[in-house]
């Protein structure tokens, strides 16, 4: 049987089906592959991205909240999406397309863990967003200075130490000194968070988890855009 | 009926099934009330409200029995947060009690899942050769009686003695034996017992000949505290005593009770004291245990974490809670151990084991003195499980060590059914190939659960003394790995859809593996191991094993040839269910084993041994402290390490068993691929 399939001779739609399960497989070469056959067909990225790449993470997404696909899982889906990305994001910026949205994330001071805050980025990626990962162990100043340089829609913090998390009142409280907290969406997570904590120091939301953190980013999204363009 | 006499703002409450009654402040937690009235009931999270495991249930009426009106209302309000958590875990009709306030009279049943049942512990000393070299040691001798017209002082005249008839010079004395000295030298008739510390310091002077110098080892754990009471002259054990740590109650994990210090103006003094009275009980009933006083004890020796030797010595454990994780000191100590309120000899030395790094603590530099990896040609690892993992790889040419961040699964904590190793806990786990029924063991039981006849019909003789109330960590191992090698859920670690003939239960999208049926639990409600909890037991070993891969990477080492599991954990754990799970790396089997609570051990060597001292404060220093969390390949690691046992890693010591497991039916996806292609590789 022979299996080898010509993408050239399929059709666009059959393309973008074929790209979420790629997606959904983690195969990197063959998202880059389908990339550049919908640009050869004229198709505009900010198509490509939104019909294509992020609607196959969007299904990524929802099997993870369900429990049917795991952090290794997801990471792989993330990095075939982010091959794609490397094609498109160039394009889109010279073809003036719309952003879906920009977001600063870091672990907050004290703080070393990594990875949880890193599924998140991948996983904010995969939704179309712009996502500038501060790291670990970021002091307030760092979270300014990147929201100054990056006028992010969303900030996000992160934090897996019960000690480390009251750190991020300090940096809601700075965004209140400045007078810009309302200018920004601030959603925080980790493991000894909860609602009540989130609601306490004036965060906008708590995500549980990366998934969470995309649904509710994108809600957020909606709800600026709607008090922008009533 | 209302007997009972009500101070102005209280309110009655009385706690089923113990029946214990009380009056409770006005506005005060029920956790806080029930506490107080003796009942300890669990909270992991300490009021975060993350946990669920302090839930109670509220009886509403009129109960003549007890001469009270109890109504739901007579408790604060639920917060949104609670209803949501109490909805999660099925149980809306139950409130948490850490976060309900009492506001009126209430009858409260606890149920057996919500009492912090104390724990059994299984430390206890192994034998182990030690030289008997310590710190204390007694002498005999004959002083030169007081005399007109010479001036030396009592303490002279001794320090004369001392040095003519032992040959001990360059001396001083504590303050508490020179306040006892004079009466000794004339109540013995200038004949006295002198016990000295390192032949440097005199604490105590005794009249005549006297014998009996004793010491106290103790390992400081974050849930538990061992004792070991030894006699310093035999060396021989004399008792051993355990007990719960006190500050379990201000949370669970050390970084909670760090938050506890940090948040509460009187948090450190509050943690310290629980741990200081606490260490004066272990000390008294192991002086009874061995038929001494306390005043006798001459020496302490002290292990723990870092957290705990801080909290223990009442330094601000607050610099720990945060990178870089500074410690106030990092080498071993001598301190005077009334400076601290224990109530041993007053003259008693307190030494406190060195540390390694800002979360690697005495306690395992103790596991180092006892194992002595650093004197063997093999490769060792050696790990201790517990909230944190401390692991350490090595021999006599190089030693590293971590600490990884495995989080409170391996105890039970965010495993829907975990309970800690108390009785009811099921502990082993067997599934069966063909029906994916599963057969298991609970602590307090020794039969199986597929021998247990239930049932009123059945004689009592045959029916099983405990049923299964929740599962404790090495069952939790077990279930998994089993669940694997039967495929009841695949290499990672989802749970196969095609295996739903009954053993499966579904919430929507995710599915759950009934481990216990309903008429096997003390609950009455199904034990389930459900997908999240296999996905936290996946994160929890993947740190595990992801810290040890990076220090073999450091090392450069493909394998290790021994692996030593310390702890209570770890002695009750399956190395072979361990290594299916891939939470140790592979290795012949017959070289994995349990060393008990070798931290203890350590502690009770360097309490004989003097010269061990030195050996830890050397090794301390020679060790290389890795951090892992920042180290670049951790991720990568971590990540490859979720898959059942690793999505990479060979295993050939489980050669024979792991081609056992089911192929998992390749793929029926949700999503049908419509094209199939060769892929390149």
């Amino acid at each position: 049987m022979n299996d080898e399939i010509n993408i050239k001779e399929m059709s666009t739609e059959d393309i973008y089906e074929l790209m979420k399960e790629d997606l959904y497989d983690g195969y990197a070469e063959e998202i880059v592959e389908e990339v550049n056959e919908l640009l050869s067909r004229g198709l505009s990225p900010y198509e490509i991205l939104t019909q294509g790449l992020v609607a196959g993470m969007d299904i990524v997404g929802v099997d993870f909240r369900d429990g049917i696909l795991f952090v290794p899982e997801v990471l792989m889906a993330a990095k075939a999406m982010k091959a794609g990305m490397q094609i498109l994001r160039p394009l889109l910026v010279e073809t003036g397309a719309p952003r879906i949205g920009t977001m600063v994330i870091g672990t907050v001071k004290g703080d070393i863990h990594d990875i949880g805050k890193n599924l998140v980025a991948m996983m904010m990626e995969g939704a179309g967003f712009e996502v500038i990962n501060l790291g670990i162990n970021n002091p307030v100043e760092n979270f300014m200075a990147a929201i100054e340089e990056h006028d992010p829609d969303i900030l996000g913090m992160s934090a897996l130490l019960t000690t480390t998390m009251p750190y991020m009142r300090v940096v809601i409280d700075t965004l209140k000194e400045k007078g810009i907290r309302q200018d920004i969406i601030v959603l925080v997570g980790g493991a000894p968070l909860n609602d009540a904590f989130a609601e306490d120091i004036g965060a906008d939301a708590y995500c549980r988890d990366a998934a969470v953190a995309v649904d509710t980013a994108k809600k957020f999204m909606e709800i600026k855009r709607d008090k922008v363009n009533p | 009926m209302t007997s009972e006499q009500k101070p102005q703002g209280s309110h009655l409450v009385i706690l089923m099934p113990s029946g214990r009654r009380g009056q409770v402040t006005h506005g005060q937690s029920l956790l806080e009330a029930a506490r107080q009235m003796g009942v300890e009931i669990e909270s992991i999270c300490g009021g975060r409200l993350t946990c669920g495991k302090c839930k109670v249930h509220i009886e509403e009426g009129n109960f003549q029995k007890h001469g009270i009106v109890s109504e739901a209302e007579n408790l604060s309000e639920p917060s949104e947060e609670e209803s949501l958590l109490l909805k999660r875990m099925h149980s809306s009709a139950d409130r948490l009690s850490c976060s309900a306030c009492v506001l009126g009279d209430l009858l409260v049943t606890v149920p057996e899942e919500s009492l912090a049942q104390k724990q059994i512990v299984r430390k206890s000393a192994t034998e182990r050769i030690i030289d008997v070299a310590p710190a204390i040691r007694q002498v005999y001798i004959e002083v030169d009686q007081a005399r007109l017209g010479e001036h030396r002082g009592d303490w002279g005249r001794i320090q004369s003695a001392l040095a003519e008839q032992w040959e001990l010079t360059d001396l001083s004395i504590d303050l508490q034996a020179l306040r006892r000295l004079q009466s000794a030298l004339r109540r013995g008739k200038w004949d006295v017992t002198v016990t000295l510390w390192q032949d440097k310091q005199v604490i105590d002077i005794q009249p005549g000949y006297q014998e009996g110098v004793y010491g106290l080892a103790v390992d400081i754990g974050s849930t538990t505290l061992a004792g070991y009471l030894c006699d310093l002259r035999t060396g021989q054990l004399l008792a051993t005593e355990s007990m719960m740590n006190p500050q379990v109650s201000y949370g669970e994990d050390l970084m909670s009770r760090i938050s506890y210090a940090m948040s509460n103006p009187d948090g450190l003094e509050k943690l310290n004291s629980a741990i200081i009275n606490a260490l004066n009980r272990l000390a008294g009933r192991a002086a009874r245990q061995a038929g001494i006083h306390t005043r006798q004890i001459h020496e302490a020796v002290i292990v723990g974490n870092t957290t705990m030797i801080h909290i223990f010595l009442n330094i601000d454990p607050i610099e720990l809670g945060n990178a870089p994780f500074a410690l106030a000191n990092r080498d071993g100590m001598d301190l005077k151990a009334r400076d601290l309120g224990l109530r041993l000899h007053p003259g008693a030395n307190l030494h406190v084991l060195p540390s390694e790094a800002g979360h690697v603590g005495a306690d395992n530099v103790g596991v180092l003195i006892a194992e002595e990896p650093y004197n063997q040609d093999e490769v060792i690892l050696i790990t201790d499980i517990g909230t944190n993992a401390e692991i350490v790889l090595g021999n006599r040419d190089w030693m590293y060590s971590a600490s990884s961040p495995t989080g409170p699964a391996f105890e039970g904590g965010q495993i829907s059914s975990g309970m800690r190793a108390a009785p009811g806990a099921i502990e082993r786990v067997r599934i069966d190939p063909v029906t994916k029924h599963a057969r298991f063991r609970v602590i307090g039981e020794e039969s199986w659960s597929d021998e247990w006849r239930i049932g009123p019909q059945q004689p009592v003789e045959n029916q099983p003394k405990q049923l299964a109330s929740g599962i404790c960590g090495s069952g939790i191992i077990e279930a998994v790995a089993e669940m694997y090698l039967r495929g009841v859920i695949r290499p990672d670690g989802r749970i196969n859809p095609e295996n739903i003939d009954g053993n499966i239960q579904w919430d929507g999208k995710k599915a759950a593996y009934i481990l216990a049926y309903a008429d096997q639990t003390t609950t009455g409600k199904p034990i389930l191991i459900t997908q999240d909890d296999v996905r936290n037991i996946q994160l929890a070993k993947a740190a595990l094993y992801a810290g040890a891969k990076l220090l073999m990477k450091r090392a450069g080492v493909k394998s290790v040839d021994r692996i030593l599991l310390a702890g209570a954990f770890g002695s009750y754990i399956d190395p072979k269910y361990a290594m299916i799970l891939g939470l140790i790396p592979d290795c012949d089997l017959k070289n994995v084993y349990a060393v008990g609570n070798a931290a203890g051990d350590g502690a009770r060597i360097a309490l004989l041994n003097r010269k061990k001292r030195t050996e830890a404060q050397e090794i301390s220093h020679w060790v290389h402290y890795i951090e892992t969390a920042v180290d670049p390949d951790f991720q990568s690691e971590f990540v490859g390490a979720m898959h059942l046992p690793h999505s990479s890693d060979p295993f050939p010591h489980l050669r024979g068993i792991l081609e056992d497991v089911p192929v998992p039916v390749q793929v029926v996806r949700d999503r049908k691929r419509r094209y199939s292609r060769t892929k390149d590789q």
